[in-house]
């Protein structure tokens, strides 16, 4: 079912089970695994089926600290969520991601990967992936043509991607979600409080507002967050009427641990052997490829370097050309004009292809030089957070600010990478590795050019220990008994991976953790 | 048979550089000392970046910065590991320098100590 929440008399109270709040990935994988459930299932979502930049200017907000993408452009408040634009890279958090490290301060989840391998499965077709292998040996069967470089594996691992089409929530689940006689979906209902009980140990209901000024009372007996990190922190720290700091944020914690992936060219690879080095497991024919291969440092030379868990991949470049980060290879207004032309049939040549410019031309028998770009998990920082803003959204709810901080061991493990990566391609014999001028200097400044991948993760990191995380193990707020969080908000460290894979399968388990609540 | 301008001056500095390195490196033969002045990084990043490369190193490195004293490190660094020379050997002594750590970073290379000295020798060579 759907209700456009503006259609409402305002002061209407809806009632359900369960009220999920954000129809992203997040948001829909949970509720499309209670489709056909005897509970009544409320989706809550604060904008509509198509984007609006009136919904989006919601998301606006104030960029302190390192130099961020427009938050209004860096999240789709719509129905599909960030679905709506996101390329389709998926690959599964390792086995170090979860653990406990030394040399990381505040690392270390409540759960093993052990523990998602079941929802990663489940995962899989949600987000139109291949069979859920990640075994090179997999896909060396499938096409003789891949060869991973004869690296030294106790070094350097080939860690294996799948790309999803990319699927789009939005478009994909909407019937699904729409036709579900237990599901009640809202559109423009933005939520813009987290009502407590006066001892704070329960959700009473959610205060919802609609752009025309309607106000309506939703009623639960469980509630999932799942707007996203730097939306769920907001929403936290402004519902701040009984809980002055904010709801759920006793120990100071929400907002907290803001990580992103750092995305960035590095280096160059230069190939001895060209004419008989294989290059095609790296490499990617964007729509085309199905799986393609990133190389890895394995979890023992991080360990014996003290470094961060993070790949690179592989691009065709020459020596010496200008190579864009994420952020600016995809500027906002790009950003857009990709997202119309998919809405619009896809006619003509995409604006992504028509604003690429390849400086080296195509050799495509014996290629021999690649720009290696970086794709690193950050460390987890207290002091890289969101709070609220002075200014306040047309809802009069305050606005984001967003500080990201970065500290000196994210820089150290990138040039530590290409340091390792350089001895083990020249001991092989493969070629060299150079590492780019912004990398040189033995300090932990930032080039202007500083990217992440739009993956906003932390701020309601998840922690057995209250005092440590904003979540436990199973999702829920520390100390509210009906408050879970789901998403890659409760990531307690961000892994070397994009998200959406990870915030996919955690949001099955989540919904798992709820039926048996409700059972 | 004739020599295109490039390949004359490709094989004149090999000349050059050969003619020092031998003569420095009295127990190297003449073949290894030809190995020592071509070094194969020519071929991956051409010719005048490899020069770059052995002017950066020359600048940081302070005690090498003459044909003499890089022949001499690179004579001792090899005859320590090596006792047979070649250019087999040089590339062994490079691989030997990658799987030991003893690596440099030029220019932003990552390189083992003894191509950065090679590349050192053959920007003395122009």
């Amino acid at each position: 079912m759907h209700t456009d929440a503006r259609t409402l008399e305002s002061g209407a109270v809806i009632e359900g089970d369960l009220c999920i709040v954000g129809a992203g990935a997040a948001g829909i994988s949970i509720a499309l695994e209670w489709v056909n459930s005897p509970l009544k299932v409320i989706l809550l979502e604060g904008g509509g089926f198509d984007l609006e930049p009136v919904m989006q200017d919601l998301y606006r907000g104030e960029i302190v600290g390192q130099p961020y993408f427009p938050l209004e452009a860096a999240r789709l408040h719509f129905f599909g969520g960030t679905s709506g634009h996101w390329a389709g890279y998926c690959a599964t958090y390792d086995p170090i991601d979860f653990e406990t490290r030394s040399w990381v301060p505040h690392s270390g989840w409540p759960i093993r990967r052990a523990e998602l391998d079941p929802y990663y499965a489940r995962a899989q077709p949600i987000l139109d992936l291949g069979p859920y292998q990640y075994d090179p040996e997999f896909w060396l069967k499938r096409d003789k043509d891949l060869e991973p470089f004869p690296l030294d594996p106790t070094k350097i691992w080939t860690k294996m991607w799948q790309f999803s089409p990319p699927t789009r929530f939005g478009t994909k689940y909407r019937d699904a979600i729409v036709n579900a006689r237990n599901v009640h979906l809202y559109t423009h209902a933005n939520v813009r409080e987290v009502e407590a009980n006066e001892s704070l140990s329960e959700v009473d209901g959610l205060r919802v507002r609609t752009l025309d000024g309607k106000e309506h009372r939703v009623k639960a007996r469980a509630y999932v967050l799942a707007c996203c990190s730097i939306q769920n922190a907001r929403l936290l720290l402004a519902s701040n009427r009984r809980a002055t700091a904010g709801l759920g944020n006793g120990n100071d914690l929400v907002g907290r641990y803001f990580m992103e992936h750092l995305e960035i060219p590095s280096g160059e690879m230069v190939l001895a052997k060209p004419q008989s080095t294989k290059t095609k497991m790296y490499e990617i024919d964007y729509g085309v490829t199905k799986a393609r291969a990133e190389l890895a440092l394995t979890a023992q030379v991080q360990k014996e370097h003290g470094i961060l868990n993070g790949t690179a991949s592989l691009e065709r470049g020459a020596l010496g050309e200008q190579v864009q980060s994420t952020f600016q290879f995809l500027p906002p207004e790009l950003l857009k004009a990709t997202m119309a032309w998919e809405k619009g049939g896809k006619v003509g040549p995409s604006p992504l292809s028509a604003s690429s410019t390849p400086a080296a031309p195509a050799s495509p028998a014996a290629p021999r030089i690649f720009h290696l770009m970086t794709r690193q998990e950050q460390a987890p920082n207290p002091n890289s957070r969101v709070t609220l803003g002075a200014g306040k959204d047309a809802m009069g709810m305050p606005r984001a600010k967003l500080d990201w901080q970065l500290t000196e061991l994210d820089k150290q493990s990138i040039r530590t990478y290409y340091k390792v990566l350089g001895q083990e391609m020249g001991r092989s014999g493969l070629g060299r590795v150079q590492l780019r001028d912004w990398l040189l200097s033995d300090d932990h400044t930032w080039p202007s050019f500083i990217s992440g991948g739009w993956h906003h993760m932390g701020t309601t990191r998840m922690s057995a220990d209250p005092k440590q995380g904003v979540v436990d193990a199973n999702c829920r707020v520390h100390g509210i008994g009906n408050l879970y969080v789901a998403g890659a908000a409760v990531y307690p460290t961000a892994g070397a991976a994009n998200p959406t894979l990870t915030l996919v399968a955690m949001s099955l388990r989540l919904s798992d953790h709820l039926r048996t609540k409700f059972a | 048979m004739t020599l295109d301008r490039r390949r004359f001056l490709k094989l004149s500095a090999a000349g050059v550089v050969a003619s020092l390195t031998s003569t420095a490196c009295g127990r190297d033969t003449g073949s290894d000392a030809q190995a020592l002045a071509q070094p194969a990084l020519v071929e991956m990043l051409g010719a005048e970046r490899v020069r770059e490369i052995g002017r950066q190193y020359r600048a940081s490195v302070s005690g090498e910065n003459t044909a003499a004293a890089l022949r001499a490190a690179i004579s001792s660094s090899r005859h320590q590991r090596f006792p047979s020379i070649g250019r087999r050997s040089i590339e062994e002594t490079i691989r030997d320098d990658f799987s030991a750590g003893r690596t440099v970073v030029v220019s932003g290379w990552v390189l083992s100590e003894t191509e950065a000295r090679q590349c050192a020798l053959y920007s003395l060579s122009v």
